[in-house]
């Protein structure tokens, strides 16, 4: 093999590894599945306040971390060249209505915030502070993720 | 030469007087009411179920109203569609502005037959094809809640319609196909809980008119009864709610019940689109509509 090819060869995959850490770090791509994380954590708690599941505080402990962590590393997730592409869901009414964004936001880190100093250990503990949650989910969705379903 | 220039004259006259005769609005009259003492307190299930509001709450700095504000009942939401622009009018109490000074039987034809006081057609973007459905004692009992709701001041302009659709004598023809009383889903025997379902579904609640495909002429296609249906505002589609839906038919009628109670799916994702206020207005009904809901759902035909 020459020196050529093998240089050629280091740059090709040189450049796959950096095609990939590029798509690793995209915003549309890491807030996807931050979301997607969000989604699992959220059903055993909301299996619970449905009477589907039997309370468990631990679970819903570690659901509320989960929100924490992605609550708090979500509003970097929106910059202005991440507006589309990628099927992104993101709605424009985020970079449009960015102060009303952020604002639907803290209220869900407020709620979880709350529910985590909260401490609940019986479901009827945990449905007051555990309700605004899941509030400030759908109040979100509905003005800045876009539906369009099937 | 003469005579048959008449008699194409005539003949024109007469199909113009046909046409204007199969297009009149047709009424019930005052005598035709039931024997019903209107009950507003059950006239508010009926509001809720209809989701009045949607369309017909004022806008709150052009944004929709939500909880109280759902019933100051002024209107001026504007629906932008193919056929031009819809205006929402107002239907508050207000005198002048509004439907204040309407009987009984003025509010049920506008319901029921799509016909407003003066004799006029109502286009169908107010769905009154859905609402003959209701029984007469519902739109009785709603008129008796909506007479204790604000009057609100305002007149909104009149519908924007591109011709031929600005020509609303026309859909007097059009009602005569898709306008009449009988339910879309007709089955020998029926459970009363279903029954109450399907008077919420196809009726008040007007699901179908959303969910259901329309054909060329702008009415529902009953073999098609809630298969799904392109967004009417938008991209994507409006999801099939028969038992063949993608999503909806793994849902128990508790998952159902519990979404229009809550606004989550049973993977605890959240109700989107305009969803949102259809599903707001559901969960002010009592649990056991829900549930007569989710069941007559579980029970019409599956559609692909």
């Amino acid at each position: 093999m020459s020196y050529a090819k093998i240089r050629l060869s280091l740059v090709a995959v040189t450049l796959a590894y950096a095609s990939l850490a590029i798509a690793g770090d995209d915003p549309r791509h890491v807030r996807h599945e931050l979301m997607e994380s969000v989604g699992k954590a959220a059903k055993p708690v909301g299996n619970m306040l449905k009477g589907e599941r039997d309370f468990d505080a631990e679970v819903l402990m570690s659901s509320l971390r989960t929100f924490e962590d992605a609550a708090g590393r979500f509003g970097d997730l929106f910059p202005d060249d991440s507006r589309t592409g990628e099927d992104t869901e993101a709605a424009p009414a985020i970079w449009e209505d960015r102060a009303g964004f952020e604002e639907a936001l803290a209220r869900w880190q407020t709620a979880v915030a709350d529910a985590i100093a909260a401490q609940p250990d019986t479901l009827d503990a945990a449905r007051p502070v555990a309700e605004p949650v899941f509030q400030a989910c759908k109040a979100c969705h509905e003005s800045y993720r876009i539906d369009d379903e099937d | 030469m003469a005579r048959i220039g008449r008699i194409v004259v005539a003949f024109l006259v007469l199909g113009l007087l046909a046409a204007w005769w199969i297009t009149r609005p047709q009424v019930v009259a005052a005598d035709e009411l039931p024997d019903h003492d209107p009950d507003p307190i059950a006239g508010e299930r009926v509001f809720w179920a209809g989701g009045c509001a949607s369309c017909h709450a004022s806008l709150v700095d052009g944004k929709r109203a939500r909880d109280g504000q759902k019933l100051l009942l002024g209107g001026g939401l504007e629906i932008d569609t193919p056929y031009g622009v819809f205006r929402v009018p107002n239907i508050s109490s207000h005198a002048d502005d509004g439907i204040g000074r309407w009987s009984m039987i003025d509010f049920t034809n506008a319901m029921q037959r799509g016909v407003s006081p003066s004799g006029r057609h109502y286009y169908p973007s107010f769905p009154y094809t859905s609402y003959a459905k209701m029984p007469t004692e519902d739109v009785m009992d709603l008129k008796a809640y909506l007479d204790t709701l604000p009057a609100v001041e305002g007149r909104n302009a009149g519908h924007a319609l591109d011709f031929p659709w600005s020509l609303r004598r026309g859909i007097g023809a059009w009602k005569r196909r898709y306008l009449n009383a009988a339910a879309v889903i007709v089955v020998d025997s029926i459970d009363p809980m279903i029954e109450r379902g399907r008077n919420l579904v196809e009726g008040a609640g007007h699901c179908g008119e959303c969910h259901t495909p329309r054909d060329m002429f702008g009415g529902l296609q009953p073999a098609r009864w809630l298969a799904g249906a392109p967004n009417p505002e938008g991209e994507g589609r409006v999801p099939n709610i028969t038992p063949a839906g993608d999503n909806i038919a793994a849902w128990s009628v508790g998952d159902i019940s519990y979404y229009l109670e809550s606004g989550f799916t049973p993977e605890f994702d959240t109700v989107g689109g305009s969803m949102v206020a259809v599903q707001e207005n559901m969960a002010m009904l009592p649990p056991a509509d829900r549930e007569a809901i989710a069941a007559y759902l579980k029970s019409v035909p599956a559609r692909e």
